[in-house]
């Protein structure tokens, strides 16, 4: 055996002799793991309830980050279930009206593309919080892109998510001006499109966005080239405001 | 989750996580962030318990730890926030504790995957395929990084011989 290995194990145990876990990891772990599955279990339960049977990516979003016995709770969600509106949601918190819908939560958009009007939609869950845009403004048609912010506890959420992608080797890292993000194409809707193509921008350390494009949407742009620009610079004009 | 199976996951915890959080601390050389790289892996291992709990879930538990250690790293290196530091020119060699610092200070400075291989090899004695299968990357692979981060190591620490280092690194 090599001496110097050797010296590198000596040395490795050395530096994590003093290292212990408190003896109620096991707890803490399982009590911080359902309470993710609970707050997974209200959104998707909202969403059942809300959309009467449809699952919009707006929230199928947040659902999809939990544990997946929750997905199989949900309604099967009919064709093209990527791309329906967010519609009548009676016992949902929202962010009222957003005038423009530029701003909304603790964020600024900057930078919509060419066409695209607020939808006059909003779902506040209050450490996440989302809204659309679609060529007319129309909370009942189409999304075009959908921005969801998540906030304090919610970010571990959310890396978790765009970890298991980089695990995957599904996105790519994309640094956009001095910020850090990750693309990919998420598989949301079952609808046989080609998926949603989505920006994971860090926003700092307590918050991260969701900018995603329906893959109506994506299919309008033409080009998977138009398609990272125009998420791009999105991700560019999108800005915290406290 | 049932309470057997919650018990079952508590024991493992009891009993494996303590050698799991130090392999979280020389895979990203912080312990505040080892910390939260092993609680992340836990939840991880936890929701999927049902799953794991029948293999041994060590090995997935540590692949978790391995690949998001890297994969941490490397987002922070995108910024050039990764704490990059200037190895000495002369080592510290006074006594085993500026040792065990050249040492950390040295594996920090290696690339996220470099250091995961070097860990795997020599902390968790796990063998060339079984590092490779970690990472999810070739044997030959692991061969090279390893063979680079050990003359890297060996720099560091001042070792003499530099072609048994290498010859080892390449076996």
């Amino acid at each position: 055996m090599a001496a110097l290995e050797d010296r590198i194990r000596h040395l490795m145990a050395e530096e994590t002799a003093g290292l212990h876990v408190p003896p109620d990891l096991g707890l803490r772990v399982m009590r911080s793991a359902r309470r993710r599955r609970r707050r997974s279990v209200l959104a998707a339960l909202a969403t059942t309830v809300a959309v009467a049977g449809a699952a919009p990516f707006y929230l199928a979003a947040v659902a999809g980050s939990g544990p997946a016995p929750i997905v199989t709770e949900t309604p099967p969600p009919p064709p093209a279930v990527d791309d329906l509106p967010p519609t009548g949601r009676p016992t949902q918190k929202d962010l009222g009206d957003l005038g423009d819908g530029k701003a909304f939560g603790h964020v600024k958009v900057g930078y919509l593309p060419e066409g695209l009007r607020w939808q006059n939609w909003s779902v506040d869950f209050g450490d996440s919080y989302s809204t659309g845009y679609d060529y007319k403004g129309d909370k009942h048609g189409f999304y075009c892109v959908q921005i969801y912010v998540f906030e304090d506890e919610a970010v571990l959420e959310v890396d978790d998510r765009i970890s298991i992608h980089r695990q995957e080797g599904e996105g790519q890292e994309v640094v956009i001006g001095d910020r850090t993000g990750y693309m990919v194409v998420q598989n949301v809707g079952e609808d046989g499109m080609k998926g949603t193509p989505t920006l994971f921008l860090d926003m700092g350390e307590r918050r991260r966005a969701e900018i995603s494009f329906s893959p109506v949407y994506a299919k309008d742009l033409r080009t998977s080239e138009a398609v990272d620009r125009e998420l791009r610079k999105i991700a560019e004009g999108l800005t915290s405001t406290d | 989750m049932s309470g057997g199976a919650e018990d079952d996951f508590g024991a493992f915890v009891a009993a494996r996580a303590t050698t799991l959080l130090r392999l979280a601390h020389l895979a990203c050389g912080d312990r505040a962030e080892a910390e939260d790289l092993l609680q992340t892996a836990l939840e991880r291992t936890y929701r999927n318990w049902n799953k794991v709990r029948h293999d041994s879930p060590e090995p997935y538990v540590r692949r978790v730890i391995v690949n998001t250690a890297i994969s941490r790293a490397r987002r922070r290196a995108i910024l050039r926030m990764i704490p990059v530091r200037v190895l000495p020119d002369t080592p510290a060699r006074s006594d085993d504790v500026d040792l065990r610092e050249v040492l950390m200070d040295a594996l920090r400075a290696l690339p996220p995957r470099q250091r995961a291989v070097v860990v795997l090899r020599y902390w968790e004695d796990l063998s060339e395929q079984q590092t490779a299968q970690v990472l999810g990357c070739a044997i030959g692979t692991v061969k090279s990084q390893c063979s680079r981060a050990l003359v890297k190591l060996r720099a560091a620490l001042g070792e003499e011989s530099v072609e048994g280092v290498v010859g080892h690194g390449r076996a």
